[in-house]
């Protein structure tokens, strides 16, 4: 039996208890003919509910803790018998047989490349059957307990319904914590993998170091090319720098020229067209600046003259991840000039200025933090942004600011050391960790900053 | 002390100075506006652009070249009947007529000196299958059209190898070369044939690991929204849980994929890109998207709705499940509907959990290797054969209409469903 076949049993099971604790309870009400309900305390789909819940909250948390406990308890069982005594010693050609073993003995694996793991795989179809039907059992058991204790409580004056209300309640306290869950899996993660990678590679060598070229085995002390400068300067240079040159004035103009500006007719179809530009994948962004924005980027440097423009030039990768941010900025824009009191223009207009004027002086002023968060927000999108780098930019690090070289960013890295059979401990893997680091805490930092901002100018105007 | 100076003489308004200074302004004005409409169409032009970039590319990956091969299966098969290659005995008939040894001899003797490899990898395959489709074929000369090799695809298509080119040529001047709808590509999975390689696959990947991101963030989203603006007291735990989903909106995508191989992979051993993993990460992605939206959906229903419901006896669970989140439904599906979307179009975190394996075949279940359709477009952006560019192209295209298709289920079920209280 399946895990997935027990799943559909257990919650059938707990159908059959849903209409039977249901059932009880309605012949609790035809038998207290008093008011509408009589006696009973609570309707009887509520004591369905009690006795279901019951029956399969214990059985399914069960099953998740044997899913996790059972791989060893197989592996124990496995280590007992005699001939595992003829496993090597080595801790990891003795993995690697029992792990073999295993993949055989569920079927992953058709054949075996070590001559012992053949020996053990009748060992590990036994044990493997052996714990999961034990599972099965246990399963069925505390479900049929859960379901029986639950049905014998039932009685007219019963709380079902409080008592399932709990339960709801419960559930969504526990999806609410999901959100922190995640945070902290994510904080955790990181801060484990690159805690990892800084006792192989010095910190300082990492944080101010001016050269990347990652080797794959370290040596303490001496330089191993671990120098992410250059990579946090790409990312600058890319997302912060080209990218917002591109989308601020695109972004603030159009958010000026819909609100202030274009009729009611031009606004309600150039609004879906700047949502529809943030709603383009990355991916296809990034498709679209390798195959047609950077060979234009190049053939422009080298009638300029620039002789070493490369085809991944930064250039091009900044400007259409510029594009991709001008619906953000737009849209932020909007909602900051959109909450400067109308007294204020208004006013502006009164004494004689035009609309530009006023806009200039009077509306932009106003509305300024709101449009610097904006612009903290989309710099926190743009340098976490990562198939358009990944793809347009290119691979070497180069600590320049000429535009039409090849920059690399945190992202491109964070793809090109995860790519490859690495294995999981290794320092390349473990240095994409680091990076994500980085890029983590940049980003809340700005995140932060940014809402605080935005939070603190729209309460000065209420 | 100072004395303020002040002409008493009024501004003369209708004067040369005043005149100029008003042009100056107006022009000014003129400029601010044409400025604003510049940027606006700008942005709009490059959209165009890309689109019309992707549509011209694209089209064409939707079609093939196909060549004609004459079969003269009385004589090649030694007399195989209809009857032969139906039936349960069909698949031992056909393997036993050796179709690939068939398809080279008729090619070698129709295009003698042409170069030996015309058609593409599957064409065997695709004798095989009209053969099983239509098992009178097999008993008298006929002429078939099949997919022609990717370097003459090119060739045919626009400019190509000089000597492919040299060869389309030849076979344009016998007619043997037409263009027709590469159903493949619709139905194949990856291939290292440019010619052979369809979306299908990768479009099943994406379909299996929504599904799963659709399961655990839907429902996740909706009830946290509940939670968090329905019964959640005023304390640090509130405080922390939405502290957590607004920055987790904001976290890049790369990091979620970093999580995935840390946790996901790494110490619960799920198996490395599947779907079910794929889907995972992505929930967690779009759980906080969800919530957001559900969130402001449910803050939209009036007080009045729950105070009624309260005053007639209802339980706060039973306002909410019976009353609130009916009413908020619309609202909260048409964020999800948008944060599926974002889903969809997302590469990096799936880049970092291996989803970008080589997969030659759909995937059958959750677990299996899968891959998904904007990885699927990355990979093939990084291939350098050029037949590469127009399937891109092509799976681009198919992306961007379901991306706009659930983008546009959105903003209907918004107009039709949503109430203004």
């Amino acid at each position: 039996m399946t895990g997935t076949a027990l799943l559909f049993l257990v919650l059938g099971l707990g159908l059959i208890g849903w209409i039977f604790g249901r059932a009880r309870a309605s012949g609790f009400v035809r038998k207290a003919k008093g008011g509408p309900r009589g006696t009973v305390n609570s309707l009887p789909y509520y004591h369905g509910w009690f006795v279901a819940i019951c029956s399969v909250a214990p059985a399914l948390l069960f099953m998740v803790i044997w899913q996790s406990l059972s791989p060893s308890l197989v592996t124990n069982m496995v280590l007992s018998a005699p001939i595992a005594a003829e496993l090597p010693q080595d801790t990891f050609a003795r993995a690697a047989i029992l792990s073999e073993a295993r993949a055989i003995a569920q079927g992953f694996q058709a054949t075996a490349f070590q001559d012992m793991s053949d020996k053990l795989v009748p060992l590990y179809k036994g044990a493997l059957s052996y714990y999961k039907w034990l599972g099965v059992a246990a399963t069925l058991l505390l479900l049929f307990a859960g379901g029986a204790f639950a049905f014998t409580r039932l009685k007219p004056d019963f709380r079902a319904r409080g008592k399932v209300e709990r339960v709801i309640m419960f559930g969504l306290l526990l999806a609410s914590l999901i959100a922190i869950i995640t945070t902290l899996g994510i904080f955790a993660s990181l801060i484990f993998e690159s805690w990892r990678f800084f006792s192989m590679v010095s910190p300082f060598e990492f944080l101010f170091g001016t050269d990347w070229n990652p080797k794959s085995v370290v040596t303490p002390g001496a330089d191993n090319g671990y120098g992410a400068i250059p990579l946090f300067w790409g990312t600058i240079f890319i997302g912060a720098i080209i990218a917002m040159v591109v989308a601020v004035p695109l972004g603030l103009m159009s958010a000026i020229f819909l609100t202030q500006y274009a009729s009611s007719t031009v606004r309600k179809w150039m609004k879906p067209i700047l949502e529809i530009l943030a709603g383009v994948p990355t991916v296809v962004y990034g498709y679209f600046a390798a195959l047609t924005v950077a060979p234009a980027v190049r053939d422009f440097a080298v009638m300029l003259g620039v002789s070493n423009a490369a085809s991944d030039n930064a250039l091009a990768a900044g400007i259409v991840m510029g594009v991709m941010i001008i619906p953000l900025v737009s849209s932020m824009s909007d909602d900051s000039i959109a909450a400067v009191p109308n007294a204020m223009r208004d006013g502006s207009l009164a004494m004689g200025a035009t609309k530009s004027e006023t806009i200039k002086q009077v509306l932009l002023p106003a509305a300024l933090p709101g449009v610097v968060g904006g612009i903290l927000l989309a710099v926190s999108r743009a340098i976490g942004e990562t198939m358009i780098v990944v793809m347009a930019a290119g691979y070497t690090a180069n600590l320049t600011a000429n535009p039409f070289d090849t920059i690399t960013t945190i992202t491109v890295q964070i793809v090109a050391l995860l790519t490859g059979d690495q294995d999981f401990g290794s320092p390349h893997t473990l240095a994409a960790f680091a990076l994500g680091l980085a890029l983590f805490i940049t980003t809340f930092f700005l995140n932060y900053v940014a809402l605080r901002v935005v939070k603190k100018y729209r309460e000065a105007y209420e | 002390m100072n004395k303020a100076v002040i002409d008493p003489s009024p501004t003369d308004w209708n004067g040369h100075i005043m005149q100029k200074r008003i042009a100056s302004r107006y022009a000014a004005e003129r400029r601010f506006k044409a400025m604003g409409f510049f940027a606006v169409a700008l942005s709009t032009l490059f959209l165009a652009f890309l689109l019309f970039t992707m549509l011209g590319q694209g089209l064409r990956g939707f079609q093939r070249t196909e060549l004609a091969v004459e079969f003269d299966f009385p004589a090649l098969t030694s007399g195989a009947t209809a009857a032969s290659v139906t039936g349960p005995n069909a698949d031992a008939a056909l393997n036993s007529m050796d179709i690939p040894g068939l398809v080279e001899l008729a090619v070698g003797q129709q295009y003698a000196g042409l170069g030996d490899s015309l058609l593409t990898s599957t064409a065997a395959a695709n004798v095989r299958q009209m053969l099983i489709d239509n098992p009178e074929l097999v008993t008298s000369k006929q002429t078939l059209w099949l997919p022609a090799d990717s370097r003459l695809d090119v060739a045919f298509k626009r400019q190509g190898e000089p000597a492919a080119e040299k060869t389309v040529a030849a076979l344009s001047e016998k007619d043997a070369l037409r263009t027709g709808f590469n159903w493949t590509f619709l139905t194949g999975a990856d291939a290292t044939d440019p010619s052979a390689v369809g979306i299908w696959a990768a479009f099943k990947g994406s379909l299996m690991t929504m599904a799963i991101t659709l399961l655990l963030a839907f429902p996740v989203g909706v009830l946290a929204a509940l939670y968090l603006e329905e019964y959640a007291p005023k304390n640090r735990l509130t405080d922390m849980i939405e502290v957590s989903i607004n920055n987790l909106a904001a976290v890049p995508s790369i990091i979620f994929g970093l999580l995935g191989l840390a946790v996901f992979l790494t110490i619960f051993g799920l198996p490395r890109s599947s779907a079910l993993v794929g889907g995972l990460t992505l929930a967690l992605m779009t759980m906080p998207v969800i919530v957001i939206a559900g969130r402001n959906a449910v803050k939209s229903v009036p007080p009045s709705i729950r105070e009624a419901a309260l005053g007639i006896g209802a339980s706060p669970v039973q306002v909410v499940f019976h009353h609130v989140l009916p009413l908020a439904l619309p609202g909260i599906l048409t964020g999800t509907i948008i944060g599926m979307a974002r889903a969809l179009g997302e590469t990096a975190p799936l880049l970092m959990i291996g989803m970008r394996a080589f997969i030659p075949a759909a995937p059958e279940g959750f677990t299996d290797a899968a891959t998904a359709l904007p990885v699927q477009i990355y990979l093939w952006s990084d291939e350098v054969n050029q037949g590469f560019v127009e399937k891109t192209s092509a799976a681009i295209i198919v992306l961007l209409i379901f991306l706009l298709g659930m983008n546009a289920l959105a903003i209907y079920l918004r107009n039709r469903f949503e109430t203004r209280w």
